[in-house]
């Protein structure tokens, strides 16, 4: 047996990335061989960058895996000392590290019969069930946040590397990292298999822990779609990807797309600061619904049993979106992706946005009634839409019903992953996630004495007197450039119509703060609101003798006769025109979101925007003397998004987690 | 009985895993406690001697010693077992038995509960005339990475060994070019694999 003469054939010779190819090659010690005295290897297990690993039997029938590291520089070996130690149910035990007689080191190490993700992964071609992928997630969530409070950065995660063991899961290679990339750096084929999870900045040199937040990103999109998200014929095509490409999050659902966008973030500082936070973001595995697919509990059974397809992960935790919106947007997302993916030229695509521009602008006339068709049709539908949905209450939609865990899961997670503190943060965030859920989100961390809350509301009333003011001022300079400067009695009326308005969003919405209102009451209210503020504007217009003054340049609507009770001889508005765009104006917006203290910013653009329009179209609508209603909407807008209380996202969180404390 | 020397044999794959081959007629299963020999020793909370598979020509029976279910329904005393037919012994010790390849009537018993025989094997081979280890779905050994297929064959309890490529391998380091006869101790290389027999 010339076991010496192989030995150094197979050293001079690497196996080139035999693991990631799939190809087998052969080890260098037979079953039987007992290079490290006390151990007797049965069989090679698999070969990586850093050297082979053996399945073998210590002297007394302990199972283990053996790893021969090639190359034992000091620096590596020192990797590796400094994590023999650590101890957590979601890592590999490193039980020793040993040095035979030819001076090669051996690392000995726990060994697991069950399958590694890699395996998982490829008997499920379309990503695991949900609730599976969920589990395995958490599992390698739990060990890397290990990792990092000990100071510690993996560096090489990859399902290659992460096991399940009697459901368990175990993440595996720690401390050999350092290693590994050093030898992708100075370019060994070897790690063909480490560059799909491969974070962009590490071309830089740079190893902090984001890089392991940018392969978890890679993994849960993995585990969850089957495929990774940037892949390729060469290295170098995968590491131009990692550093230029946008993933295709087409195929996911929320939270799951937002939480992979961040965790795939170019910009490490652009990315969870920490695993928890990434993991408060996910929905914790014991909400999920119940599910057929449970993490297979032999360890080899899962490649046969492929035949009845559990349902698809990405849609597991449903998120109520208006359809033919999330079309469109899928639609463009992908279209992105492609313009994105193809292989062009910048000449080529220069000319091709030209051409497309070209096309569009010739075409613009009998273009333009089909879309502006197509548009108020939509619009019609939205609205019609979100009036039907908003009368069930939220609670019974969004959130899939907690039900307990299957056992194999809750042995993964618990008896596994003690990591008390994600529980609450994850209730919280995964009520944040969902867009309509934000109602829901106002309940727990404000609820307020009545007491605390008329203080609140007399501060924001008198706040808002100072927005609307100034408000008004600059609306008033605006105007002068569009038309005639704005006399006293008008700029008086919209001050006072504008903070009536203000005030009359803010009573009610403070009213309705931390409760599960049903929005049809709402509206219905508002629209109640909205009449009494017409009675009001218009009550101070005649009382100010003022003339609201149609400015020019406003798009008129198709002649329709109104009835005479709205407007006298001189176009000049009555009682009956202005109830009417009040009450609509009122009707139409959700006001008592732009109140809610746990909307995502103080003052968010868009809404403003939306009531601005919205208010331009009523008028239009009603023949309101344009550009009145669309200022007193902008300046309501503003006024109650900077009078109204807001918590900011640290203080939620302040918040949440004393409200945790509390309850356990 | 079912233990005599020879009948039993591990198979290390390199790169695949370690399988128990089992060559009688019928194996008994039970906890490992040494005196009794079990042909399967499970790490159980089960009988020393559970329960016996026994192969009838082509078709397998499964003896009930102590409380055995096939598919949830209690043993009496004797019952059939098909492809995929699901064995409890006792509370919780769930084994699939299968049968790969139509042609062959050798089976494989994998378990779908968390337990594990003792020393732990990857699965248990009761192998008939013949033993496929290659790439494809149907054999007894899936080994993905392969592209050959090696053939394992009994004359009695001699075991012999071909590439079914008739590719040229090395058993113990001598080249064999058809078939060679092979045992306990030996190794079969080829281009790509490498297996051992303890």
């Amino acid at each position: 047996m010339d076991l010496e003469g192989r030995n150094t054939a197979e050293f001079a010779s690497p196996p080139a990335g035999s693991l990631a190819s799939g190809r087998p090659a052969r080890f260098v010690y037979p079953s039987g061989a007992r290079p490290l005295a006390g151990y007797t290897i049965k069989r090679g297990i698999g070969q990586g960058g850093f050297g082979e690993i053996y399945f073998a039997l210590s002297d007394s029938g302990k199972e283990v895996a053996l790893k021969l590291i090639r190359r034992n520089l000091d620096v590596e070996l020192r990797g590796i000392r400094h994590c023999l130690n650590l101890n957590h149910p979601n890592l590999l035990s490193l039980y020793d590290i040993r040095q035979d007689d030819r001076g090669d080191t051996w690392v000995v190490m726990e060994y697991v019969a069950g399958e590694s993700l890699e395996e998982a992964l490829r008997s499920h071609a379309d990503g695991l069930p949900g609730e599976v992928a969920v589990a395995w997630f958490h599992g390698i969530a739990a060990a890397v946040a290990y990792l990092h409070s000990r100071g510690i950065v993996h560096r090489d995660l990859k399902p290659g590397n992460i096991f399940s063991s009697e459901g368990v899961v175990k993440v595996g290679d720690y401390g050999l990292s350092k290693f590994l990339s050093c030898s992708r750096r100075s370019g060994h084929t070897e790690s063909v298999g480490t560059v799909h999870y491969m974070a962009p900045e590490v071309a830089n040199g740079r190893y902090g822990k984001e890089i392991d937040i940018y392969a978890l990103g890679i993994i849960l999109y993995e585990l969850l779609t089957g495929r990774v998200p940037f892949d390729g014929e060469s290295v170098g095509e995968v590491l131009m990807k990692h550093l230029t490409a946008l993933p295709d999050l087409a195929p996911l659902a929320e939270p799951y797309r937002s939480v992979i966008a961040k965790a795939l973030e170019k910009d490490p500082e652009k990315r969870y600061r920490s695993v928890d936070l990434m993991l408060a973001a996910l929905p914790s595995p014991n909400r999920m619904p119940p599910g057929s697919g449970r993490l297979p509990s032999g360890g080899f059974s899962a490649g046969n049993d492929s035949g009845a397809r559990p349902p698809q992960p990405v849609t597991a935790v449903a998120v109520d979106e208006e359809p033919i919106w999330l079309a469109v947007r899928d639609g463009v997302a992908r279209l992105h992706h492609t313009w994105q993916a193809a292989n062009l030229s910048t000449p080529v695509r220069v000319v091709l946005i030209l051409v497309g521009l070209f096309v569009l602008l010739t075409n613009v006339v009998p273009l333009m009634p089909i879309v502006i068709g197509l548009l108020a049709v939509y619009g019609a539908y939205r609205l019609i839409r979100s009036l039907v949905l908003s009368s069930t209450p939220p609670r019974d939609r969004g959130l899939p019903p907690a039900v307990a865990p299957p056992p194999e899961l809750e042995a993964m997670l618990h008896g596994a992953a003690p990591t008390p503190p994600a529980r609450p943060i994850a209730r919280h965030s995964s009520r944040r996630a969902g867009h309509r859920e934000s109602e829901q989100a106002v309940a727990a961390p404000v609820v307020k004495s009545p007491r605390e809350r008329v203080a609140d509301l007399l501060a924001s009333m008198l706040g808002s007197v100072l927005v609307v003011g100034v408000t008004c001022l600059v609306l008033a300079l605006l105007h002068s450039f569009h038309a005639e400067t704005m006399r006293l009695e008008q700029a008086a009326w919209l001050l006072t119509v504008g903070l009536a308005g203000t005030w009359a969003v803010l009573i009610p919405s403070k009213l309705w703060e931390g409760t599960d209102g049903e929005p049809i009451l709402r509206r219905f209210a508002m629209m109640v609101i909205g009449l009494v503020v017409g009675l009001f504007a218009f009550h101070t217009g005649q009382f100010l003798l003022v003339h609201l003054a149609p400015a020019a340049g406003f798009p008129m609507p198709p002649a329709y006769e109104l009835p005479s009770g709205f407007y006298g001889a001189d176009g000049r508005p009555l009682l009956m025109a202005y109830l009417a765009a009040f009450g609509t104006f009122f009707v139409v917006i959700r006001w008592w979101r732009q109140a809610d203290p746990l909307r995502p910013a103080r003052l968010r653009f868009w809404p403003v925007i939306l009531c601005v329009l919205v208010a331009g179209f009523v008028a239009g609508l009603w023949r309101f003397p344009q550009a009145w209603l669309p200022m007193v909407a902008a300046i309501m807008a503003i006024a109650v998004q900077l009078s109204s209380p807001w918590i900011s996202r640290h203080e939620r969180r302040r918040l949440e987690g004393h409200r945790a404390g509390q309850v356990h | 009985m079912s233990s005599r020397h020879g009948e039993k044999f591990m198979l290390w794959i390199d790169g695949v895993g370690g399988y128990s081959v089992c060559m009688a007629d019928a194996v008994v299963l039970g906890q490992p406690s040494g005196k009794n020999g079990v042909a399967v020793p499970i790490l159980g909370n089960l009988s020393g001697r559970h329960a016996r598979i026994r192969r009838d020509g082509e078709a397998y029976l499964i003896e009930a010693m102590h409380r055995t279910y096939v598919h949830g329904e209690a043993v009496n005393r004797i019952a059939p077992l098909d492809d995929g037919s699901i064995i409890t012994l006792g509370d919780s010790v769930q084994l699939r038995f299968w049968r790969p390849h139509v042609l062959s009537a050798t089976a494989r018993l994998d378990f779908v509960s968390r337990h594990r025989t003792e020393p732990g094997v990857d699965a248990v081979l009761l192998m008939a005339h013949s033993c496929l280890l290659g790439p494809k779905p149907n054999s007894h050994v899936v080994c993905e990475a392969w592209t050959d297929e090696l053939v394992l064959y009994r004359h009695g309890y001699e075991l012999y060994c071909r590439c079914r490529s008739r590719a040229t391998f090395e058993v113990d380091g001598l080249e064999c070019r058809r078939h060679a006869r092979v045992g306990r101790g030996m190794r079969i290389a080829g281009d790509q694999f490498a297996v051992a027999i303890e």
